[in-house]
């Protein structure tokens, strides 16, 4: 109800109301852009391409999902479209450079855990990340993961599992080390 | 047992997964100012509006539907090329429009759904101006990947020979005079300079001109302005 006023109030022109509006979602929007990319720059190039969308689309706001659910989803595809132009110019340098895959982290060279695990979700397919970062670091629920990725709650719950599940098979030559 | 170690090694993994790519504070005021920056560059100008007088207002109809005619005629009919022979000024006398039975003519019918304008016929500044439009906008697009490149890049890697190039371009459309759009203009001017300074990096002192190049795509909110100025769902061509 909250939200449906300030949205009311941000398309008749209320400028008061739009720095309302972000100042309410941006921490939330910015935390989760900067976990999916772990950049300060990008995340903050992602963070205010999501706002202006929203701003700009605002009117065609239904209040289906929730507010913050809704930011949240232009947030998602902000990231993974920026995303991929930045992955698809690193590969194309990759092929240019011909480098060597040496370079990449060895697997059996770094006993750190933590470093292992925040490969193994770089690793994590897309859709596995996304769900994984959302619940099990950032605290959605997953019917706000649903509403956010368009798709079923159950399907959160699915990816979610799934994601564990890689992340164990990831790290389970390490634990051992967990045990002691 | 099993189980047991699963659900430590899950909830292991959940407690360090906090740690992974830990949020700073969120940096609201700059974002903010940001934001507002690109909004207002995404503003259309509101064009003046001048009453029109009826008589003039039905004559510029008119015309328009003509033009629009012209337009879909030249589109949809296919038109012949002029083989060599024919364009040259003596076989022009002789045989105006004949085919040469050995060589069939080409149809020139465009392409439907292509980009590409009209390769013959049509007003050639139109063309021209329509194809300046493309390539502004490719353009635009490379220098904003490059950018969200550089931004987050090792500096390692060169980016001097990109940039050199990305400068170029931006320099010949400068130059070309068919951008005639004074914020696509002044946006190509600020990304000139951003684009020199990366040219003309000084290995020693890199670090320090990384910085100031970052300061100054900061406050000139270039990134949000690229985005706004690319068209919707133009894509990147590697």
């Amino acid at each position: 109800m909250e939200s449906t006023s300030l949205v009311a109030r941000v398309l008749a022109g209320d400028q008061d109301a739009e720095r309302e509006l972000y100042d309410s979602h941006v921490d939330r929007v910015y935390r989760l852009v900067y976990r999916m990319v772990g950049d300060g720059e990008l995340a903050a190039d992602y963070t205010q391409d999501t706002f202006i969308r929203a701003f700009d689309r605002l009117a065609t706001f239904r209040g289906e999902a929730a507010l913050s659910t809704w930011i949240t989803a232009i947030a998602i595809s902000v990231v993974y479209n920026g995303q991929r132009k930045v992955k698809r110019l690193r590969a194309r340098e990759v092929d240019l450079e011909h480098a060597d895959p040496v370079a990449a982290p060895a697997r059996e060279a770094d006993p750190d855990l933590k470093l292992k695990l925040a490969t193994a979700i770089e690793g994590l397919p897309e859709g596995y990340r996304t769900v994984f970062l959302m619940h099990d670091v950032e605290g959605y629920t997953h019917l706000e993961i649903g509403s956010a990725l368009g798709i079923q709650e159950g399907t959160s719950k699915a990816q979610l599992s799934r994601a564990r599940a890689k992340l164990r098979q990831q790290l389970a030559e390490y634990a051992g080390d967990l045990a002691s | 047992m099993m189980d047991e170690r699963e659900d430590r090694l899950d909830e292991w993994v959940r407690d360090a997964a906090r740690e992974y790519n830990p949020p700073p504070p969120t940096p609201r005021a700059e974002m903010w100012e940001a934001i507002q920056a690109g909004r207002r560059a995404a503003r259309v100008v509101p064009r003046p509006i001048h009453p029109v007088r009826t008589p003039l207002r039905w004559g510029l109809g008119i015309a328009a539907l003509l033009a629009l005619g012209i337009a879909i005629g030249r589109i949809t009919v296919p038109s012949r090329t002029e083989t060599p022979a024919a364009s040259s000024p003596t076989s022009t006398a002789q045989t105006p429009a004949q085919p040469v039975p050995d060589q069939p003519v080409q149809s020139v019918t465009p392409n439907r759904g292509s980009r590409s304008p009209a390769p013959s016929g049509g007003d050639p500044r139109g063309r021209s101006e329509v194809a300046a439009v493309f390539a502004t906008g490719d353009h635009l697009t490379q220098v904003e990947t490059f950018l969200t490149e550089f931004g987050t890049r090792a500096p390692a890697t060169d980016f001097a020979g990109q940039a050199q190039d990305l400068l170029t371009n931006t320099r010949l459309l400068l130059d070309s005079k068919r951008v005639a759009d004074v914020r696509t203009r002044k946006l190509l001017e600020d990304l000139e300079l951003v684009l020199a300074q990366i040219a003309t990096l000084n290995p020693r002192q890199r670090r320090q001109d990384l910085d100031l190049i970052a300061d100054g795509l900061a406050q000139s909110h270039l990134r949000t302005r690229l985005r706004n100025a690319i068209p919707a769902g133009s894509a990147i061509r590697l």
